[in-house]
């Protein structure tokens, strides 16, 4: 994309967005244009030398900065931003993609009005090119209606598996943040256990969004856990088969440990992930140490081989 | 004069316009750019800011004149502002907060275009708009990250001009680059993850390509604005992602069964996405094509004795091997030679 035309596009939405927060600071300009200060001043000197021809005094764009502040007089029928291209129309439908439209919903019928207000020919073109972008749609169904809830602050209620018990449970929380790391999360404050907890989706049923609202909570600015970080009391040594596919994912984190194999210390905080992580390699990733967490692989494979269907060929 | 200004300027005095303008009243308007040159060059200069206005999505057109008008170029004010399309605050902030997790997830095809699609679709919001809080991580590669933003923003472009790229593919296997000439049709994120589909003029084919694993990527210069091939009309970017690890078409298909039973019963279809899930006396029956056995088989292992690999035989016995193979490296600790 050429640097003409991604200023060009800022520059259509300067005279709009002042026109419409008339004496709005420079800084807060700036940044509803994603632009920096400088960059933004540079904007504006160049708007005011645009006019139209024959270019008499009263034929100008009249932008200017009074105290920090922005304001325009003549905006030369630039008062309104030009319509959506197909291009950006297709950005934010790929974008809305991730949190799953579902006909009907919020975003289903944000997509649709947008689309009607594409002019014919970027339609078509939009139709077209959103054929070839897909940010997963795959999501679960729940998304848009927990985004909802999030910006409403309803109480959500669901029935979550905890693995770790092997049991199901209701769970009522305040939803906080929606988050997708390979799979979606959901950062929500538990009622019961009167703390932030984060769940992922995958695991809770029956999720319903009530009509009880509540107050904002501060969420933390905790990251979610991450185990393979190139640290921890765990080494798990892998096959020559795996490793390439373990240095392109890790990087510095593997360390060769000769003829082909490969090395990687994991958390062993939280055993039951330990054991499901090395079993998901099967059979190409061996735990070398410490002895507790051989034993606790151990003890899954061949429970796993003991409830296994029996084959008649083995 | 700046290219930006005389552009705005021929927006300006097209918009207030009140009938059509001949060529030669846009060459005694614009003096200096359109009427000085030769009579062949100037036409090219003014094509070229037409193409450049066509492309930010202003319509201006050339209208054949008759007894009322006269020919000339115009620009429709009505198809030139964006309306009001009526967004619910609901949906204002269901949509912001897609697109702002998409760009802040820091590489998503065609930002520059969310981010602008975000700033026009906001100009009609009011002052205050709760938007909830939503991220998105991208798979972490590492070292992949820092040309996985710009190579995503080179394809959106070749993919929305339709033009070849030739891109030097990394293969974790063969630790080997390879460069190949190819169509892109599509990109497709599936799990954090994005996926080039194109048509691969050395395979003669259409093939997936990781974005992160695309090491250089030069997109074909010659004529701009006319597309190097067409997308086949049967063409479904789904029909080649793999949304699953067991969806990689690797192999023909084959239709597994597996037997889920205490607490995972009640999730099989959180844990099987797309599967047939039906209940049965002590649990759930799921049953699903696998393209890629040995990554289900995987998955299965890594959720425990609850999941049981019921059919066919060779995923039964494959299955068992497995989690013996598991079993076996794990059997003896002191024999593997633990410091």
């Amino acid at each position: 994309m050429s640097d003409v035309h991604e200023r060009l596009r800022r520059l259509l939405l300067v005279v709009p967005y002042v026109s419409r927060n008339p004496g709005v600071s420079v800084d807060e300009l700036a940044r509803a244009l994603g632009a920096t200060r400088e960059q933004l001043l540079k904007e504006l000197d160049l708007l005011a030398m645009v006019g139209r021809p024959p270019f008499q005094p009263d034929d100008y764009i009249d932008i200017y900065v009074e105290d920090g502040r922005v304001y325009v007089d003549l905006d030369q029928r630039l008062a309104k931003p030009p319509r959506l291209t197909a291009s950006e129309a297709v950005a934010l439908a790929a974008a809305a993609e991730m949190l799953r439209p579902n006909e009907g919903d919020a975003l289903h019928l944000a997509l649709r009005k947008l689309e009607k207000v594409l002019p014919e020919p970027s339609r078509a073109r939009y139709r077209e090119m959103a054929r070839q972008i897909d940010a997963d749609p795959r999501g679960p169904e729940e998304l848009v209606a927990l985004s909802r809830a999030i910006s409403q602050r309803l109480e959500v209620e669901f029935e979550y598996f905890t693995p770790d018990r092997n049991a199901t449970e209701r769970r009522v929380v305040r939803p906080l943040e929606l988050r997708h790391r390979g799979q979606w999360y959901l950062k929500a404050h538990d009622v019961k256990r009167a703390e932030e907890r984060v769940f992922r989706l995958d695991r809770c049923r029956d999720l319903s969004v009530t009509q009880r609202t509540f107050a904002p909570i501060r969420t933390t600015e905790r990251s979610m856990p991450e185990s393979v970080t190139g640290h921890g009391e765990v080494t798990v040594r892998f096959a020559a088969s795996a490793a390439p596919y373990l240095r392109e994912r890790y990087g510095d984190r593997v360390r060769s440990a000769g003829g082909g194999v490969v090395d990687l210390q994991v958390s062993g905080e939280n055993p039951r992930w330990l054991v499901q992580w090395v079993l998901s390699f099967g059979g190409e990733a061996t735990v070398i140490e410490p002895e507790w967490a051989r034993r606790a692989v151990a003890g899954a494979a061949k429970a796993s081989l003991q409830s296994a269907r029996s084959c008649p060929s083995s | 004069m700046d290219r930006a200004e005389r552009l705005l300027d021929l927006l300006a005095l097209l918009l207030d316009a009140t009938e059509p303008m001949t060529w030669a009243e846009l060459r005694d308007a614009f003096p200096e750019d359109y009427g000085s040159a030769s009579d062949e060059a100037a036409e090219r200069k003014f094509e070229r800011d037409k193409a450049e206005l066509l492309e930010l999505g202003i319509p201006i057109t050339y209208v054949q004149g008759d007894d009322e008008r006269k020919d000339g170029y115009v620009i429709d004010r009505d198809a030139y502002y964006l309306p009001d399309a009526g967004l619910t605050k609901e949906e204002l902030a269901v949509l912001y907060a897609a697109g702002s997790a998409a760009l802040a997830s820091e590489a998503f095809p065609g930002r520059q275009d969310l981010a602008h699609a975000l700033r026009k679709v906001a100009f009609f919001a009011g002052e205050h708009l709760p938007l909830p809080r939503v991220r998105v991580e991208l798979g972490d590669f590492a070292g992949a990250a820092p040309h996985l933003a710009p190579t995503l923003e080179q394809l959106w472009a070749a993919i929305a001009a339709r033009k070849l790229v030739q891109i030097s593919y990394f293969s974790p296997r063969a630790q080997a680059v390879t460069d190949r000439r190819v169509d892109p049709y599509g990109l497709a994120m599936r799990r954090g993850v994005w996926v080039l589909v194109a048509y691969c003029h050395l395979r003669q084919g259409i093939r997936t390509f990781f974005v992160h694993r695309i090491r250089s990527l030069v997109m074909n210069q010659a004529k701009p604005r006319s597309p190097d091939f067409d997308i086949p009309a049967s063409f479904h970017l789904d029909d080649y992602v793999a949304s699953q690890p067991w969806q990689f078409r690797i192999h023909p298909p084959v239709e597994v069964t597996l037997e889920l039973c205490g607490a995972l019963a009640k999730m099989a279809a959180g844990a099987f996405p797309g599967g047939k899930v039906s209940r049965t006396d002590g649990g759930a029956r799921v049953q699903l094509q696998a393209t890629h056995l040995e990554e289900l088989l995987r998955y299965a292992l890594s959720l425990g004795k609850d999941c049981k690999v019921m059919a066919p035989e060779q995923a039964v016995a494959e299955y068992r091997k497995m989690a013996q193979r598991v079993l076996d490296a794990h059997a003896d600790a002191h024999a593997e030679g633990a410091p």
